[in-house]
């Protein structure tokens, strides 16, 4: 078989699937709102299943933060270890929210007349940095463990203190900061990876990774 | 303005047809793809740049929003088996009374090759979708923002690739090795 086959055998298919071809743009002009608002509802429609779940993701983050914020200013500095330990907490996730909401904005602001590889790129890398965002929120972790510390357990040489609440917020740390930076496209194929980061509200992100990764093949190979 | 766009869109809506075809089974879907490549077309118009040829940025839209559109499909539904494309194709001219082709052309070669390119990658049948439309390979470069020469070699590679299965997917059938 050779090329000029291959090219023969398209056209062959093309002609025999010459269709009217009524593409009707006069309807089109005179209902162009209509059409772009039915469009607009079916893309809400398709997206629904994954909107749904970002959608409680940031209500529920946004209560949260608020949660934590009326903890934090509540407590008057009375006590500066919860306080600095909740107002941290609160950071990384007002954080967290404000970064997913730009990252949706964004998504929809693609611009689909740039070359096809630019613009795919600039999708995937968005969908994926999606988890850029989330796994900053592994660094509060270590957070949990300080909330309750006081000055009274550090000067009063509370056994309890030194042998388990120093260590387990060392540890915490530790492993933090070892997820953050090892939760990335590189390791993306690494069984702990998928194990972790699994489950059905991961997988556009994943998915938006193994894209990434065929488009630079594409690009240089 | 918008005269214009639809005069140009009418002269060249052969191309929103390919595309949807190829990238969409189902011709309620592949009508409403044809829909929102419009509507991109539309709204991209202002950054139209009259420097390069109207064909070649329809091709860039029409394909970036094909593109998305599959993979959207893909996430929602898993892959669509290309019979159902077949099955389209296999319609009356009217889209009600389904049209018979004998067995043995459902394993011709001309449909084998709709077969193989619809399993090809997003950005992989882009690039054949231009090249059997004998784009050259400097427009093809210009449309997928790649090198000419990444060009030459992928559709080389590819074309090698159709080839074999195809000839592979023969031998099954009839029994030749």
């Amino acid at each position: 078989m050779d090329d000029l086959e291959l090219n023969t055998l398209w056209k062959e298919y093309d002609r025999r699937l010459e269709e009217s071809r009524v593409l009707n743009l006069q309807t089109w002009a005179v209902h162009r709102q209509t059409f772009e608002w039915l469009q607009t509802q079916k893309v809400r429609s398709r997206l629904r299943p994954m909107g749904v779940f970002k959608g409680w993701a940031v209500f529920l983050g946004v209560i949260w933060v608020l949660f934590l914020g009326l903890l934090a200013v509540g407590d008057h500095g009375k006590h500066p270890w919860f306080t600095g330990s909740i107002g941290i907490i609160f950071l990384f996730n007002v954080y967290a929210i404000v970064a997913y909401l730009r990252q949706i904005a964004l998504i929809r602001q693609i611009d689909y007349t740039d070359h096809i590889v630019e613009t795919q790129e600039k999708l995937a890398a968005l969908q994926a940095s999606t988890l850029r965002s989330t796994r900053i929120l592994f660094l509060q972790t270590p957070f949990f463990s300080t909330w309750f510390w006081s000055q009274r357990m550090i000067t009063g040489n509370a056994v309890g203190f030194w042998a388990i609440s120093v260590p387990v917020a060392l540890l915490l740390t530790l492993v933090a900061i070892w997820l953050y930076r090892n939760i990335t496209l590189a390791n993306a194929n690494k069984k702990w990876f998928r194990r972790l980061i699994g489950g059905i509200e991961w997988s556009p992100i994943l998915r938006a990774m193994e894209y990434l990764k065929e488009i630079d093949e594409f690009k240089y190979r | 303005m918008q005269e214009q766009f639809l005069q140009q869109i009418e002269a060249n809506k052969g191309i929103l047809f390919k595309i949807s075809r190829s990238f969409c089974h189902g011709r309620a879907d592949q009508e409403d793809l044809r829909q929102e490549m419009l509507l991109r077309l539309w709204k991209g118009l202002p950054r139209y740049d009259p420097a390069f040829a109207f064909t070649t940025w329809m091709y860039r839209v029409a394909l970036n929003v094909a593109i998305s559109w599959q993979r959207q499909a893909k996430r929602n539904s898993g892959t669509v088996p290309f019979m159902d494309m077949h099955g389209e194709m296999a319609d009356g001219a009217d889209g009600t009374h389904p049209r018979q082709y004998p067995l043995e052309d459902q394993h011709s070669p001309m449909i084998l090759l709709q077969k193989h390119v619809a399993a090809l990658k997003e950005l992989e049948k882009a690039l054949m979708l231009l090249y059997f439309e004998e784009k050259s390979y400097r427009e093809i470069a210009e449309i997928m923002g790649i090198t000419e020469t990444n060009v030459a070699t992928k559709v080389s590679r590819i074309k090698e690739k159709l080839k074999q299965a195809i000839l592979n997917d023969k031998n099954l059938v009839y029994g030749r090795s």
